[in-house]
């Protein structure tokens, strides 16, 4: 479903990581761990196109990326002036695929919150929400970074859910630095400092 | 264009609505900056009949600066506020610099004709072709748009956004200051439609046409870089 081949990602003339290869097929579930600054985040990123790799290939699963590749990542924003429901909707049209809105807003356990704007969201359920949109499309691929931070022990079982019925369709990746979500692995990578 | 393009564009000209009628950041940026400088210069000429040529330079950079104040801000502000890698990973560039564009259109032609209004009632101008007041005004908000919205999305992607936004402005804004002054100029009065109204029209339309035709192909080099 993923071969990464050789890749490696340069910044400022330093090596964020080199010479990474890994194949990943159906239900697998890679957890990638390393020390803050390891490039866990960098590496996502650089698997999603979100930053150009310096060398190295992706094979995607076939697709259009938009439809095959989910991510929810910390650092991501939301638009504070528009609702739970509205941002399902906008990224639905945006990826020509069904909204799902009550549906995705019941399995993430969002439902009460849906006409309220993300500006008001506590960091948990911003968390969610993006996890919501990550996973809209039914992707192959999904990616998760530090997806349990700032969640709460349904949130984190949220998270089982969400990785347990992504291993069903597909592959996943996640990016921690908590030790608690080595239970969602499959496989394991740690990166160098 | 599919149905596909129409929802995408659509879904970002209702997001960027959506985002501007819950906040007014946009619009009321520009309506202040329009009502501060058709009062001031209204102040200022309270007893001084202008010239037709002085009168349509205020008014160009009235609308300019009013534009360059809201306008380039759609872009930069995915960027400041982190909400650019959700449409990276969602939309078509394509469809991102539609959806914007159209929303600054709208925006644009909605606070230049407000400005208009006021600026013509408070220095007392006599226009003597409305047609081509009208037409040097709406060809004249499309390509301020259409450049302002290109200068935004290009240096969104860069470290020092507002320099770089205000570098590429510069060269890409003055050719066309010089065609809107001109079709307005003659609009009020100071010349006529043989004498460089009609060049002043065709060349606003152009450039309009340029800037909207290839800003998205350019916007699409610059997004995921």
């Amino acid at each position: 479903m993923l071969k990464v081949d050789r890749l490696g990602k340069k910044y400022s003339g330093r090596w964020i990581f080199r010479g990474l290869s890994f194949e990943l097929g159906l239900g697998d579930r890679l957890v990638i761990l390393g020390r803050n600054g390891s490039g866990k985040s960098t590496l996502l990123k650089t698997l999603s196109g979100l930053t150009e790799r310096t060398e190295g290939t992706i094979t995607f699963p076939e697709g259009d990326l938009r439809h095959v590749l989910g991510l929810s990542a910390l650092e991501q924003s939301v638009y504070a002036q528009l609702t739970v429901a509205e941002h399902l909707q906008l990224t639905a049209d945006l990826r020509s695929c069904p909204a799902r809105v009550d549906e995705l807003l019941q399995f993430i356990e969002l439902g009460y919150a849906k006409d309220v704007p993300a500006g008001q969201l506590s960091t948990g359920m911003k968390a969610r929400l993006r996890m919501a949109m990550a996973i809209q499309a039914k992707p192959k691929l999904l990616l998760l970074d530090e997806p349990g931070a700032g969640l709460d022990e349904a949130g984190r079982n949220l998270v089982d859910k969400i990785t347990s019925e992504q291993a069903q369709r597909g592959c996943l990746i996640v990016a921690t630095n908590d030790p608690l979500e080595r239970r969602l692995a499959t496989l394991e990578l740690q990166l160098a400092d | 264009m599919n149905s596909n393009w129409q929802t995408e564009i659509k879904a970002v000209f209702l997001k960027e609505w959506r985002t501007e009628m819950r906040s007014l950041s946009g619009i009321l940026t520009s309506l202040l900056f329009s009502v501060v400088t058709v009062y001031a210069i209204g102040f200022a000429a309270l007893s001084t009949k202008l010239h037709g040529t002085v009168i349509a330079g205020m008014l160009w950079v009235a609308l300019l600066f009013s534009a360059s104040s809201s306008l380039t801000r759609s872009f930069l502000v995915e960027e400041e506020q982190g909400t650019a890698d959700l449409l990276r990973l969602v939309a078509r560039p394509h469809a991102v610099f539609w959806g914007k564009a159209l929303f600054n259109i709208f925006q644009n032609l909605v606070t230049s004709v407000i400005l208009s209004v006021l600026y013509l009632g408070f220095t007392a101008a006599t226009v003597t072709m409305p047609w081509l007041f009208v037409v040097s005004l709406v060809a004249g908000c499309l390509s301020l748009t259409g450049a302002v919205t290109l200068c935004g999305a290009i240096a969104a992607q860069a470290a020092n956004r507002s320099m770089l936004s205000a570098a590429i402005s510069v060269p890409l804004l003055l050719p066309l200051v010089a065609l809107g002054v001109s079709g307005m100029r003659i609009s009020l009065g100071d010349g006529s439609w043989a004498s460089g109204g009609m060049a002043s029209v065709v060349g606003l339309i152009g450039y309009a046409t340029a800037t909207l035709a290839t800003g998205p192909y350019i916007f699409a080099a610059v997004w995921k870089s």
